[in-house]
C-alpha cells in the first residue's frame, strides 16, 4: 500500500523535474534576441570604460606576443580593457565558426583567409573595415593585397601576412652529391635526381612532395608555362582545359620517374601518413629538399639532426617556363564582428597590433612577415624579425606572381589520406597511369566542391 | 612429479604470456615516459626507450604559465573543478533514471525509453550547434563554474551510463525490493539502501569513466571556456602545439604524464570494483 503510493510520488517527483527542465529550457530559448545588426555607421569612441574581445590561434610564442602587445594597447588607451580567448590550430575553426554561428564570437577574430568565404560570404559575420578607415590606417597595405579579402563588396579582413611556397634545400645532403649550388631550373632539379641515385643510393632524393605538395607544384608549373591563374578568385572558374592540366600531371610523373622525388608508396611505406619533417628521411638527410609555406621555415630547420641542420638553405623560386609561377595568399587576418559593440576601439586595437611602431614590434613575426609597411618597418627595426623566414618571404613575395582561389583548400580536396589531390597523385604512383587517365579524377573532385568547370 | 612438473610448466607458459602481452600493451605508455627526455629529432628517429641526450627541457617548460593567465596547477583546478560535479551528478541521475525505467511502469515507457536509447546514436559533432546556441541564451557561455559543461549530467544525459545501469539492475532481484517494502522502505528508501550497495560495483565503473572521458574532454571547454585562466588541462597541454612553426613534443608529453596522473592513481584504487562492475553488467546482456 505505501509502497504504491511512494511509487506514485517518485514518478510525480520525477515528472516534475522533468517538466521544470523544460519549462526552463524552453523560457530561456524564448528570451534570447537575434543579433543585433552591424552599425550603420560607427560611433566614434568616447573615452568611456570600454571592453572588447580578441581570440587567436597559434603556438605558446605568439600566445606571449599578443598579451603583451594587448597590455601595452590597454596602458596606452586606460579605458579600454581587452579581454582574450586564445588556443591551440586543433580544433579552434569549430570551435569559431560554431561562435560565429551562435553570434558570440569575440570582437577582434584571427581569421584565417577561407573563413572570409565560408561563414561571411554574404558579409553576414564581419564588418566592412572601410567603415572604420577613420581608426585603421589602410594605406599601409598595397590595393592588391587589401582586395584579397574583399568579400561580398566588403573589406572583411586586414591581412597581417602574405605566405606562399617556396624550396628549401637541405645542402648538406647535397654537398655529398656533389652539388654545391642550390637548384635554380628544371635542368637542375634533374641533373640533382641523377645525381642522387648514382652517388648516394636509390634511398636520397633531392625533394620531397606529398599529394597536396604536389598538387601545388603542379599549379606553379602551369602557372610558369601559361601564365594565368589556376581558377579566377572571385568566381572559381577553373582557367586550364584537360589537356593542359594532363600536361601538369605528366610533369610530376617525370619528377617520380627521374629520381627527383619519392614515390608516394615508398613515403607511406617508411612514415604512414606522418609529415614530412617527422620523417626519419628527412631528419637524417635522404629527403634533401621540401617546396613549403615561407612560414615553416624553421620547423624543418629544427627538425634536421645535427651533421645536417647547419646545411639548411632558403632555396630559389624555380621558373619552369615564361613566367614566374606560384601563388601567395593570405596567411591569416584579423577581422572586425558584426557582433562588436565598439568597432571603433576595436579598429584601435587592430591598427595597434598591426601599424603601430610599439604594437608591431612587439608582434614581431610571430603570425608571419607583417603585410603591413609600418608593421614590417617597425618589426624590423626591434630586430624581431625571424631572419629565416624573413628571408623566405621576400623571395616568395618578390617572384610568385598568381593568386590562390577561395575553393583550392577546401578540405575535401586537401585532406590528407582521403583528400581528391592525393587520390590522383596516389593512383598516378600505384597504377603508374599517365596524367590523361586522372585528369577526369581531379575535375569531378573539383566540381563537387563548387568549381566552375568549362573544359 | 610428473603432474607437479606439467603444472609448473603450464604456469610459466601462462605467465611468460601475459607478461609478454603486458609489455606489449604498456609499451607506449612507457615510450612516453622516456620520449618525455629526449629531443624532436630523437622521438622520431625510432621507438627505442633508451634516451640518448636526456634533457629535462620538457619538464622544465611544462611549467611556463603562456604569458601569465594560466599555469599548470591552476589548470588542473580548473579541470577537477568540473569533473568532480560532473561525475556525481552524473551517477545521481543516471541510477535514478535507472530505477524508474529498471523498476517501475508507466505510460510510455516504453516510447521514452526507445527514445532515450535513440541519443545513443547521436555524435556529439551533430549536438554542438544547437547545444551551443541553447546554452547561449542561457547565458552559460565562459560562465566562471562552467555551467555549460556539467549541468546537464544531472539530468541523466549521459544515456549509456543510464542503458548500463538498467542493464545492471536486472540482475538485482526483485524479492529484495519487495523484502524492502515489507520491512516499511518506500520507494527512495528500497533505492538508497537496498539497490545501490548492489549496484556498487556498476555505479563506480559509471564515475570512473565519467571521470576519464571528462578529462579527456577537449571540445567541450574548447566550446565553453573563453577565459584562459579558466581552461583546463586538456585545453592547456595543447596550447603550445603550434602546427605551422613546430613545437617541441617532449613538453607535449611532460605535460600529459603529469595531466594524466591522477586518472591513473583513480583508476588504480577502483581498479577491483571497476573490473566487477564491467564485466557483471555485461553478462546479462
Amino acid at each position: 500500500m505505501s509502497n504504491a503510493i511512494s511509487r506514485r510520488d517518485f514518478l510525480k517527483v520525477t515528472g516534475a523535474v522533468g517538466a521544470a527542465g523544460l519549462l526552463a529550457a524552453c523560457g530561456g530559448g524564448s528570451s534570447s534576441s537575434t543579433a543585433p545588426a552591424g552599425p550603420a555607421s560607427v560611433a566614434e569612441p568616447t573615452g568611456d570604460a570600454v571592453e572588447l574581445s580578441i581570440s587567436w590561434w597559434g603556438g605558446e610564442s605568439r600566445h606571449e606576443a599578443y598579451q603583451t602587445a594587448i597590455a601595452a594597447f590597454s596602458e596606452a588607451n586606460s579605458n579600454i580593457t581587452v579581454n582574450p580567448t586564445f588556443a591551440a590550430w586543433s580544433g579552434w575553426e569549430d570551435t569559431m565558426s560554431t561562435k560565429f554561428a551562435g553570434g558570440v564570437a569575440e570582437d577582434v577574430c584571427q581569421v584565417n583567409w577561407n573563413w572570409l568565404y565560408n561563414y561571411s560570404g554574404n558579409g553576414q559575420t564581419f564588418i566592412d573595415l572601410n567603415t572604420v578607415s577613420d581608426y585603421i590606417d589602410l594605406s599601409q597595405w598595397d590595393e592588391a593585397t587589401l582586395n584579397t579579402c574583399v568579400v561580398a563588396d566588403m573589406l572583411q579582413a586586414i591581412p597581417v601576412s602574405m605566405t606562399g611556397r617556396i624550396f628549401y634545400w637541405n645542402m648538406t645532403t647535397f654537398n655529398k652529391a656533389g652539388i654545391t649550388e642550390v637548384p635554380t631550373t628544371l635542368d637542375d632539379l634533374m641533373a640533382a635526381g641523377a645525381a642522387f641515385q648514382s652517388k648516394l643510393g636509390d634511398d636520397y632524393y633531392p625533394l620531397h612532395l606529398g599529394g597536396y605538395d604536389r598538387m601545388i607544384m603542379m599549379v606553379f608549373y602551369l602557372e610558369s608555362i601559361y601564365g594565368k591563374d589556376w581558377a579566377d578568385p572571385a568566381t572559381s572558374t577553373l582557367n586550364y582545359t584537360a589537356e593542359e592540366i594532363a600536361e601538369g600531371l605528366d610533369f610530376i610523373k617525370s619528377l617520380v620517374d627521374n629520381h627527383v622525388i619519392m614515390p608516394l608508396p615508398t613515403y607511406y611505406g617508411n612514415n604512414g601518413s606522418t609529415a614530412a619533417h617527422q620523417s626519419n628521411e628527412w631528419i637524417t638527410g635522404k629527403i634533401a629538399g621540401i617546396l613549403e609555406w615561407d612560414s615553416s621555415a624553421s620547423k624543418y630547420q629544427d627538425a634536421l639532426d645535427e651533421e645536417n641542420r647547419p646545411g639548411f638553405t632558403v632555396g630559389e623560386e624555380i621558373k619552369f617556363g615564361d613566367y614566374n609561377g606560384g601563388f601567395t595568399k593570405v596567411s591569416m587576418g584579423l577581422a572586425i564582428t558584426q557582433t562588436c559593440q565598439h568597432p571603433a576601439e576595436a579598429g584601435m586595437l587592430v591598427d595597434f597590433l598591426l601599424n603601430s611602431e610599439e604594437g608591431a614590434s612587439i608582434m614581431g613575426s610571430e603570425c608571419g612577415i607583417p603585410a603591413s609597411k609600418a608593421g614590417l618597418a617597425a618589426a624590423e627595426a626591434a630586430g624581431a624579425v625571424d631572419e629565416l623566414v624573413a628571408e623566405a618571404n621576400s623571395k616568395v613575395m618578390a617572384f610568385c606572381a598568381f593568386q590562390l582561389d577561395p575553393l583550392f583548400e577546401h578540405n575535401n580536396l586537401k585532406a590528407d589520406g582521403t583528400g581528391i589531390y592525393q587520390e590522383v597523385f596516389d593512383t598516378i604512383d600505384y597504377d603508374g597511369v599517365s596524367g590523361a587517365e586522372v585528369v577526369d579524377i581531379l575535375l569531378d573532385g573539383m566540381e563537387s566542391v563548387g568549381y566552375t568547370i568549362n573544359a | 612429479m610428473g603432474m607437479k612438473a606439467a603444472h609448473r610448466i603450464a604456469t610459466f607458459f601462462k605467465y611468460f604470456v601475459l607478461i609478454l602481452v603486458g609489455l606489449i600493451m604498456i609499451y607506449p605508455l612507457l615510450w612516453m615516459v622516456s620520449a618525455t627526455f629526449k629531443d624532436n629529432s630523437e622521438i622520431f628517429a625510432g621507438i627505442s626507450l633508451w634516451v640518448k641526450n636526456p634533457t629535462l627541457e620538457g619538464y622544465r617548460n611544462a611549467l611556463n604559465d603562456f604569458g601569465g593567465s594560466i599555469n599548470i596547477i591552476q589548470a588542473m583546478i580548473n579541470t577537477y573543478s568540473y569533473v568532480i560535479p560532473k561525475v556525481i551528478f552524473t551517477v545521481v541521475s543516471a541510477c535514478i533514471a535507472a530505477y524508474g525505467f529498471g523498476r517501475f511502469d508507466f505510460p510510455g515507457k516504453k516510447i521514452m525509453f526507445s527514445i532515450m536509447l535513440s541519443t545513443l546514436f547521436l555524435p556529439q559533432v551533430v549536438l554542438n550547434v544547437p547545444q551551443f546556441l541553447l546554452y547561449n541564451s542561457f547565458g552559460w557561455i565562459n560562465s566562471p563554474y562552467y555551467l555549460a559543461i556539467w549541468v546537464h549530467c544531472a539530468f541523466a544525459t549521459e544515456t549509456y551510463f543510464v542503458y548500463q545501469l538498467i542493464q545492471f539492475m536486472r540482475n538485482v532481484p526483485r524479492d529484495l525490493d519487495e523484502a524492502a517494502s515489507i520491512d516499511g522502505c518506500n520507494s527512495f528508501q528500497t533505492l538508497y539502501k537496498v539497490i545501490v550497495p548492489m549496484l556498487a560495483p556498476a555505479l563506480v565503473s559509471c564515475a570512473l569513466f565519467q571521470f576519464m572521458w571528462s578529462c579527456n574532454d577537449f571540445m567541450g571547454p574548447l566550446l565553453y571556456v573563453s577565459t584562459p585562466a579558466k581552461y583546463p588541462m586538456s585545453l592547456f597541454v595543447k596550447l603550445s602545439m603550434d602546427g605551422d612553426t613546430g613545437f617541441a613534443w617532449n613538453r607535449i608529453l611532460a605535460l600529459s604524464l603529469i595531466s594524466i596522473l591522477p586518472q591513473l592513481i583513480v583508476f588504480f584504487c577502483a581498479q577491483d570494483q571497476f573490473v566487477e562492475g564491467i564485466s557483471a553488467g555485461a553478462v546479462k546482456g
